[in-house]
């Protein structure tokens, strides 16, 4: 396998960045590619205002004041220390499921098969809600903070919101984001918010994915909350939990997110 | 003097009758309490070898010309090879030989586990090997496995005779009880997950073979690789400088040794054969599931009248059905014992000792038991155990030594703090201490060897030809015989790890390192020290240093030699202790703390404090481990194993890892050879889950009766006392 350093993200081959979701990827088999495209000198990394970019790293965002605490306290719950300081915020978002199927290559659903091994199977940690046809649970802390923050997305061909970057795989088509081949994230941008806050449960005290992560914010007198570890993608919470939609092993989830946001609600005064 | 003596030997809770040749003990122990270097603090003789990267690993081996390997496994837990062609492997860049079923008896067309070899290549890389791994065209044809351990007693697909032991009348004891509990509780597996894999290197020299293994049992892989072989033993050469952990897992030699003997063979070429992490997580072996249905009867006043169980092992294919009946057994006075263990064979990997089995899974289920009685008849949990100590080995045998109670009130500071703990307590965040009380064995046994020699420069270097499995043993040697010797302990080097230099030792498996070797390194130190005082007295040196009285000696040296004396007859070497943990619980997420363990345990004589609480540590970690986060996952309908990467099996990380206070009794077992010293190595698991379990009882009511004790099941246990407590009031008074 060759890498090369990337001036132009035209060239054919997978991008990689910090290497902590790819790399995995490739050994177990996962991703095939003959060319590696190291895309950290053209993906910007700056923190600004508002206004972050798409190669700045989880170790930078956890010990930056000045992003609102629902990003910061993702950044610092999520992996472990030498995880964040090679992850990026982009590959973050784009962090395939810890489903142990899909890792384990079987052929799932979205592997393009036409079974879901973990609903009949074992799907402790897997997702509450959207899960008939897949029972995938999104890993990211990050993307549910972002979520709830409502951010967009700046890539190398258009703007999106964070939310339209996610969708929920289908019968139809398999994939859990709308990234086009070659399309990489530049930048993310989301406005201020008054009040914000992160929590997280998961099966030690770190370096766990999150069984349960609880993103919420307040901003002018709405509140928004967004759920990780719940769906198969980042998931915005509408209403409460009784819409969740467990499985035999699972239930516990629904009470575990329910008292975080409980909580997080708590926290933000809303 | 020599004698040959028929004696039961013990290893890992398991006796087996064995002729033994032994020597006489006739050293007298040294007096209680630290010595000049014996009991004090010593830093790992090689703390600073393995810090630096300078210790050589089995995992660090590169030999000139060696050759990687890659093994095709089976990925069904019950498959039958349908065809394989080894031929496109072969025909692979770098690769220089493959084997198949049949080839050697470690590879196999019928699998009856997942992870069961059936094919192996090697090649210049160990990239080059996994490609051509891959290019093997294999067919499985799929059988239905057996995974449900009920089911394979209800089968009768048993490893061995299930066990009954029974001591009194059950029936009468529980007819006697005011009070009787009855729970079921199941534990799950848990891997050991050595940092280095499971891997050898082997290379044939000569008429022989030499073996480079990370193992804790030199002697055992030495004669198990002859045997297989074919070999006269002395032509078998088995190293292990340094390795990087085993916990039990490390005792045999496996499949990867005789299949890097095999390519060895066939390639003049030393080959390494090494698990990667994802087939360590599935065939290094692992500590098996278990059920256990439990019984207590006990009077009003807490005296236990009935213990009952049956146990359920999950065994896997192969291994043993360990004595997970153990604890409740062994562990108090009551009368009246009866209990029935199965070793369920199922279509799993095959199980391997890990860190006291069967006492680490009986302990939690006994334990908890027993504080489920105590809430019962509201007693202190600690009063209970109390009144139920024994210093009469209720099975027979008297106990050489035994110090629980005063392990008991070393406990009573920490114990005492649960009044303050529980007043942390906020409306979602209950706080709680429970205990548990150890047994286990420990005193390990006959034969052992030794060899010291003495230079004119008053340095001494021991010779033993057994193993460090990280523990510190290769410190504790060296403070032996520089107590002994009257030397610094700086002037003295051990050698170890290698057969073919230095006579046998025990197997570093069940507590038995330094019980085991130290006599013999004491004994040894002792035949050079009187061997130095002749010399003194001829010298007129009486009362001078040892490096005084070698001075003259040039190239002459004192060598001595010195073997591990036989246990004391007719008695049970035991070790004891108790720990207490302080845990918080989060009521509404399920989230469990453990904020502090407080360990108290007696071993016997102490060597090296330092390396002891270490020890301690080690064990409490492992076992937090074991009570909160860690399982291996089997898809229920396949049973194959979905947990093989680190991130979905959970080890504690330092994150999770308490405040824990360690404290030894330190008391020389009088009975117990010229040290007085047994092994702790597991005894600090043990106790741990139980403690965990117990604690948050008393934070929360909630019985839980399952490890891991995951959110899952934490909530599970609080809505069920929640249903249990709205019942009590809710019923009719006096009912």
């Amino acid at each position: 396998m060759e890498l090369r350093r990337a001036f132009d993200t035209t060239i054919d081959g997978l991008p990689v960045h910090g290497g902590t979701e790819v790399v995995p990827l490739l050994r177990a088999g996962l991703l095939q590619a003959d060319t590696l495209v190291d895309i950290r000198g053209v993906v910007p990394r700056e923190i600004g205002s508002g206004r972050i970019g798409a190669g700045a790293t989880l170790a930078q965002l956890e010990c930056d004041p000045g992003i609102p605490d629902v990003l910061r306290e993702a950044c610092r719950l999520a992996a472990s220390p030498q995880l964040r300081n090679m992850g990026s915020l982009a590959g973050n978002l784009l962090q395939s499921t810890r489903c142990w199927y899909w890792r384990l290559n079987w052929p799932c659903r979205l592997h393009g098969g036409d079974e879901c091994f973990a609903r009949d199977g074992e799907h402790r940690e897997h997702a509450i809600f959207a899960n008939d046809f897949c029972a995938s649970a999104h890993p990211s802390d990050v993307a549910a903070a972002l979520l709830a923050l409502d951010a967009t997305l700046r890539t190398t061909t258009r703007e999106l919101a964070l939310a339209d970057l996610y969708r929920v795989p289908t019968e139809d088509d398999r994939r859990t984001t709308t990234l086009e081949a070659g399309e990489v994230i530049l930048e993310v941008t989301f406005d201020d918010c008054e009040r914000s806050v992160y929590l997280k449960a998961m099966e030690r005290k770190r370096w766990a994915f999150p069984l349960v992560g609880v993103a919420a914010i307040r901003r002018e007198g709405e509140t928004r909350v967004a759920l990780a570890g719940v769906a198969p993608i980042p998931w915005l919470l509408e209403g409460d939990l009784d819409s969740a939609s467990p499985l035999p092993r699972n239930a516990y989830k629904v009470d575990v997110a329910r008292a975080l946001v409980k909580r997080a609600r708590a926290t933000i005064g809303a | 003097m020599a004698r040959l003596i028929r004696t039961e030997k013990e290893v890992e809770g398991r006796y087996e009758e064995v002729w033994l040749v032994v020597e006489e003990d006739s050293l007298d122990q040294w007096p209680a309490g630290p010595l000049e270097v014996v009991g004090r603090d010593a830093v790992r003789a090689d703390g600073r070898e393995r810090a630096t990267g300078q210790a050589v690993y089995t995992a660090d081996l590169a030999k000139p010309g060696m050759l990687h390997t890659a093994v095709l496994r089976s990925p069904h837990p019950r498959a039958r090879v349908a065809s394989i062609d080894l031929a496109p492997a072969l025909a692979m860049p770098g690769v220089h030989a493959a084997i198949g079923p049949g080839d050697i008896e470690q590879l196999t067309a019928d699998c009856s586990f997942q992870g069961e070899a059936v094919a192996a290549v090697c090649a210049d890389t160990p990239a080059h090997a996994r490609a051509a791994l891959r290019a093997i065209a294999c067919e499985f044809e799929v059988l239905e496995p057996l995974l449900d351990p009920d089911e394979a007693v209800r089968r009768g697909s048993l490893l061995g005779e299930p066990r009954e032991r029974s001591r009194g009348d059950y029936e009468r004891g529980l007819a006697e009880a005011d009070v009787v509990v009855e729970a079921e509780f199941r534990t799950q597996v848990v891997l050991h997950n050595s940092m280095e894999t499971h891997q050898a290197v082997v290379e044939w020299i000569g008429e022989g073979v030499e073996v480079h293994i990370s193992t804790q049992y030199i002697w055992g892989i030495r004669d198990a690789v002859a045997e297989r072989l074919g070999l006269p033993a002395d032509k078998v050469r088995v190293v292990c400088h340094y390795m990087g952990g085993g916990f039990g897992s490390k005792n045999g030699p496996d499949d990867y040794t005789f299949i890097a003997a095999e390519l060895a063979r066939r390639t003049h070429r030393p080959v390494k054969c090494a698990l990667t992490r994802r087939e360590e997580n599935i065939v290094a072996g692992n500590r098996n599931a278990t059920i256990q249905r439990l019984t207590v009867g006990a009077r009003s006043d807490g005296t236990l009248t009935a213990l009952g169980g049956e146990f359920v092992n999950a065994v896997g294919w192969d291994g043993w059905s360990s004595g997970t009946e153990g604890p409740m057994q062994m562990l108090y006075a009551c009368p009246n014992v009866k209990t029935t263990t199965y070793g369920a064979k199922l279509n799993l990997p095959p199980m391997k000792a890990f860190r006291a089995p069967g006492f680490v899974e009986g302990t939690f289920g006994l334990e908890a038991l027993l504080d489920e009685l105590a809430a019962k008849l509201d007693l202190d949990p600690l009063e209970l155990r109390r009144r139920n100590h024994t210093d009469d080995a209720p099975e027979g045998n008297a106990y050489s030594g035994k110090n629980l109670l005063e392990c008991y009130r070393r406990a009573e500071p920490h114990w005492e703090r649960r009044h303050e703990v529980r007043a942390r307590s906020t409306e979602t965040v209950k706080r709680g201490v429970g205990m548990a009380s150890q047994i286990w064995y420990g005193g390990g046994g006959p034969p052992s060897y030794a060899w010291i020699r003495v230079g004119s420069d008053g340095r001494a270097t021991v010779v033993t030809a057994m193993q460090d499995i990280g523990t510190g043993t290769r410190t504790a040697m060296a403070q032996i015989a520089a107590e002994e010797l009257g030397i610094p302990l700086e002037h003295v080097t051990v050698t170890l790890g290698d057969s073919d230099r230095g006579p046998y030792a025990t197997l570093s498996a069940g507590s038995s390192t330094t019980p085991s070797v130290g006599p013999a390194v004491r004994a040894a130190a002792a035949d050079a020290r009187e061997q130095i005082e002749e010399i003194a007295e001829q010298r007129g040196l009486k009362g001078a240093s040892v490096a005084e009285i070698v001075d003259v000696l040039e190239d002459a040296q004192i060598l001595g030699k010195g073997a591990r004396g036989p246990n004391p007859t007719g008695m049970q070497v035991l070790t004891f202790g108790v720990q207490v943990a302080e845990v918080a619980v989060d009521i509404e997420t399920g989230e469990v703390w453990v904020d502090r363990i407080a360990a108290v345990h007696d071993v016997g004589r102490v060597i090296n404090p330092l390396g002891a609480s270490s020890q301690i540590e080690g064990g409490i970690i492992q076992g937090i481990g074991h009570t909160l986060s860690e399982e291996r996952l089997h898809d229920p309908a396949t049973g194959r194993l979905l947990t093989t990467t680190l991130d979905a099996y959970k080890l504690p990380t330092i994150a999770d890892v308490p405040e824990i206070v360690s404290e030894l009794i330190d008391e020389p077992d009088l009975h117990l050879t010229n040290l007085g010293a047994k092994g702790l190595g597991e005894p600090p698991i043990i106790p741990t889950a139980a403690a965990i379990a117990n604690a948050i009882r008393d934070a929360t009511g909630a019985n839980v009766r399952q490890l891991p004790i995951s959110r899952e099941e934490m909530l599970r246990a609080l809505r069920e006392a929640e249903a249990r407590q709205k019942e009590k009031v809710g019923a009719p008074a006096g009912v």
